[in-house]
């Protein structure tokens, strides 16, 4: 299976011959993608604190952990594809791969998609703060905080 | 006052829908999100982006005067060009956009009253059709200083005592709240606000379908409930200029302010600055507010 770091780079090479139009179609593309909350994570999403608290938007995660493979589950606002999509890219390239890979993130995989720049330094940031918010998951998981 | 004092300043969706041809009229959408312009927006309509177009990307500010034409010309839109601006958000993006344009003095602006969810809400149709714009000619003024104030012009006004409207919610009115974590770089040294600030948060200006609240209920939330008057010079501000933008609108066209600036430097710029002086807590001046030394005032040799 590839790693978090390949699948990455697959997607940003997709996006490097894009202009600015068809890059943010594909990020539509990613957001369609994202499948709903399933009931029990509804319920969950009642009863903890799940709030990406960085966003504006509400954005709800959890990274889970089974058998070295993770997984990222979330629900985005309809009103906020772009975080959506972006959300969506995260969790394709996360999806079963050991926490290790994950806490390897790049920081720089919206520049290197082109993205950067058509979305502006401020939403950058604002998308950038959910990979910070996905590797701090990783670390409580690991030291045991979210049993 | 039962009415908006500019009325035309707001049009209606039946209004942009009855205009979709009119080579006259161009619609142009503002977003938080800039994929929702991409997934779908008004036939016709061309999207200008507020921090891609609207901002310098180097210096903290607005483009300046020959990229403000420069933007006006590849995008169709002509001095005398009627720009109806709108968006998601309750318009928020959308009236900042429409703040810029007035800064370098566009005649005819409008909004669509409610914005996307108004649209939305009314099962009317989105197109994803690619907008192509004939180059126009556009000669635009130097910016219109009447409606941006900046960090010397604040100080002065609240030393003055004169009344300003802080717009954002009453935790960063208080100083409760600093900056949303994980944002460091868009938070501020100091929390608080600037003395004589009352604090009406921007949202409260708009009904839960995007739409203004009536000249009524406007007047009650501003003019009643506050102290701010509207012939007093009052200055709008919040984080960074872009919620005081729609508050700023309000209290111009709607509630017919005669003499009302947006801050767009905002606490960002105050929340950082040395030695002006701030207010904690829930009233809009206090004690606790050194004043600033005159010095600060004092212009560059």
């Amino acid at each position: 299976m590839n790693s978090v770091h390949s699948r990455l780079d697959a997607i940003i090479g997709e996006y490097a011959e894009l202009d600015g139009r068809e890059k943010l179609e594909l990020l539509l593309d990613f957001a369609s993608r994202l499948p709903p909350l399933s009931a029990e994570y509804q319920a969950r999403k009642a009863n903890e604190d799940r709030r990406v608290h960085e966003c504006q938007t509400p954005v709800f995660l959890w990274l889970e952990t089974q058998n070295n493979a993770s997984r990222l589950i979330a629900e985005v606002a309809p009103e906020a594809p772009t975080v959506k999509g972006f959300v969506a890219i995260l969790a394709e390239a996360i999806e079963g791969r050991p926490p290790e890979e994950v806490l390897m993130l790049p920081d720089d995989i919206l520049e290197r998609m082109g993205l950067a720049e058509v979305l502006g330094i401020l939403r950058a940031r604002g998308l950038r703060a959910i990979v910070g918010h996905v590797k701090r998951s990783v670390v409580r998981g690991m030291t045991g905080e979210l049993a | 006052m039962a009415a908006y004092e500019n009325p035309d300043m707001l049009v209606s969706c039946e209004w942009v829908a009855a205009h979709l041809g009119d080579p006259a009229v161009r619609i142009v959408e503002s977003n938080e999100d800039r994929a929702l312009y991409t997934q779908g927006h008004i036939r016709g309509a061309i999207e200008i982006d507020w921090q891609v177009d609207l901002q310098n990307q180097v210096c903290r500010d607005y483009i300046d005067r020959a990229g403000f034409e420069k933007l006006c010309q590849a995008n169709g839109i002509s001095p005398d060009t009627t720009v109806v601006f709108y968006g998601d958000k309750n318009n928020w993006w959308a009236c900042y956009a429409l703040w810029v344009f007035k800064l370098y003095g566009h005649k005819d602006c409008r909004v669509m009253n409610g914005g996307r969810k108004r649209w939305q809400l009314d099962g009317r149709e989105w197109s994803t059709d690619r907008v192509n714009s004939l180059h126009t000619q556009y000669t635009a003024p130097e910016q219109d200083g009447s409606i941006r104030a900046m960090r010397d012009e604040v100080l002065r006004h609240q030393r003055t005592s004169k009344l300003l409207v802080d717009v954002r919610s009453p935790e960063e009115y208080s100083g409760a709240r600093l900056h949303m974590p994980d944002y460091p770089n868009e938070g501020a040294l100091r929390g608080g606000h600037i003395p004589g600030a009352v604090n009406v948060p921007w949202a409260l200006s708009c009904n839960e379908d995007g739409t203004f609240k009536s000249a009524k209920e406007l007047e009650k939330l501003y003019l009643k409930d506050t102290k701010l008057k509207r012939r007093s010079p009052t200055i709008a501000y919040c984080r960074i200029g872009e919620r005081s933008s729609l508050t700023w609108f309000v209290l111009k066209y709607l509630l017919g302010f005669s003499n009302v600036k947006n801050y767009d430097g905002s606490w960002m710029e105050w929340g950082n600055c040395v030695a002006v002086p701030i207010v904690q807590g829930n009233a809009p001046a206090g004690g606790n507010a050194p004043a600033a030394p005159a010095d600060l005032l004092t212009p560059l040799a």
